[in-house]
């Protein structure tokens, strides 16, 4: 069954069309890999997906959920909000909480979904520390357990976007986002970060991932889309984008990245 | 003599910390509400708070202090002679009621409106400063915008400007000393009063050291703040 159905997304930012009539489905457990050169509008895909730009035409279905329609008035942050939270996102930047250690970081967002439940008052202790746990046992999995009381400036890149990767697992999305996860670090660094995405694979997250390392589209999605002027140029297993590209585009993306 | 002078002196002194306190203690929450709404969406609300401090900043702290305390009593004069010459309408019969202050309260709404307009300046400049990402990771992970702003926003803002800050309101400290304009009696008129009552300079060179020890201990407070945030970078 399709966790995720996105159908015929359109996104203009003033004169500009970035995204021109974007559709896809996506089954529970899969991961898909989006990529493309620079401006061919897979990370405004993205920031639609999260709620973070609004679409103007098309819609969004999570499970038999309809989380955006775009033919719909806007509604009201508040009902935005519970939606979005059906997407988690790992920026390019980490965008980490500069002022909170590894674990606040973590819990920050949980510990204020909570106070909206009905009887957070009287079960206070218990839920935080079950936050807390949850927390923690993410943390381990991402291999920061000796860093839990660690600030961002003192973490590598790569650990700063592996406690990002646990922050967003924390609001349990049932599909995690990533926009160029490894973009902005380090050759070195780029390893121990997919290798944490590698691990979320086999637990069978769904995923969506926009990435420039073609290596790790092969190996990790089940799914490939290939996007080039703000359309789905080509669309396929790893084996067919990678191996068999239909579409000269996607041929002269790939002989490009070879070339070098 | 001495003792006169210093009771004299810690009198004053009283009323400069009084001024001091109460500006920041209103002017800080109003000029973070200020730079709101210079940094609003909606234009017309944008422009008429920034004209506000364009007024405010570019006219002297004197003229402002001159105007809130002698204004509404001038008007309210102007009003009745209108009325006495037999022009009458409603709105000249409520503005003949207006009188002048309490010059402490004039005196304070000068004062927390002009620093209320200098530190939402300093507060627009660190609220801009903070990188959209940081918005955006609360977003998503289904903050409200005031969670966002509060709890993650906030303090990295309050890290930034405390260097600003701590200028303007040490630049505080020292423009008490204009509360003579509306006769509130401050430390430095109190000295100065020396000079025609008794012919002593020296208590008016003494109230330095009030002003050295109290931004002294300003400098160290702040100091102590930078240090306090300096736990983190970013």
């Amino acid at each position: 069954m399709n966790i995720l159905e996105v159908k015929d997304i359109y996104k203009s930012f003033g004169k500009t069309d970035v995204l021109k009539g974007v559709s896809f489905t996506l089954e529970k457990g899969e991961v898909l890999a989006i990529i493309g050169s620079s401006g061919s509008g897979k990370t405004t895909l993205l920031r639609c997906l999260n709620f973070l730009e609004r679409a103007d035409k098309g819609s969004i279905t999570v499970g038999d959920k309809v989380v955006f329609d775009a033919s719909e008035p806007e509604p009201k942050a508040s009902v935005t909000r519970i939606k979005q939270l059906s997407f988690g996102m790992v920026f390019q930047s980490f965008n980490l909480f500069p002022q909170y250690n590894v674990l606040e970081n973590v819990t920050l967002a949980p510990l204020l979904h909570a106070k909206e439940s009905a009887d957070y008052k009287k079960r206070k202790k218990e839920i935080h520390a079950q936050i807390e746990e949850t927390a923690k046992s993410l943390i381990a999995r991402v291999g920061l357990s000796e860093k839990l009381k660690s600030y961002p400036c003192e973490l590598s890149g790569g650990q700063q976007q592996r406690v990002a990767i646990a922050r967003a697992l924390a609001m349990n999305p049932e599909i995690l986002c990533f926009d160029e996860p490894t973009s902005a670090l380090d050759p070195e660094l780029t390893g121990e970060v997919l290798k944490v995405i590698r691990g979320l694979k086999s637990s069978d997250s769904t995923m969506i991932v926009v990435t420039h390392e073609m290596e790790f589209a092969k190996s990790v999605a089940d799914k490939v889309i290939f996007m080039a002027d703000g359309i789905i140029e080509e669309c396929g297993t790893p084996e067919e984008v990678f191996d068999h590209p239909q579409s000269p585009k996607t041929q002269a993306f790939l002989n490009k990245i070879t070339e070098i | 003599m001495f003792i006169q002078v210093n009771l004299s002196l810690l009198e004053g002194f009283i009323t400069t910390i009084q001024i001091f306190a109460l500006t920041l203690l209103f002017a800080l929450p109003l000029g973070l509400i200020i730079s709101f709404g210079s940094m609003s969406k909606w234009h017309p609300l944008k422009w008429l708070v920034k004209t506000i401090i364009w007024i405010i900043r570019g006219t002297p702290l004197m003229l402002q202090l001159i105007v809130i305390y002698y204004g509404p009593g001038l008007v309210g004069v102007w009003a009745q002679d209108l009325i006495k010459a037999g022009v009458s309408n409603g709105i000249l019969q409520w503005l003949a009621t207006w009188h002048v202050f309490d010059r402490f309260f004039a005196l304070m709404v000068a004062f927390v409106i002009n620093y209320a307009c200098y530190f939402s300046e300093i507060f627009r400049g660190g609220i801009e400063s903070i990188p959209r990402g940081q918005y955006e990771a609360g977003q998503v992970l289904g903050m409200t915008k005031t969670q966002v702003f509060f709890r993650v926003i906030l303090m990295q803002v309050i890290k930034r400007i405390v260097p600003p800050m701590s200028n303007e309101i040490i630049t505080l400290v020292k423009d008490t000393s204009l509360a003579r304009v509306v006769m509130v009696y401050e430390v430095l008129w109190n000295a100065q009063r020396f000079i025609k009552s008794d012919g002593l300079l020296w208590p008016l060179f003494y109230t330095a050291v009030f002003y050295l020890l109290f931004c002294g201990i300003l400098t160290l407070l702040f100091g102590w703040i930078e240090k306090k945030m300096n736990y983190y970078k970013g």
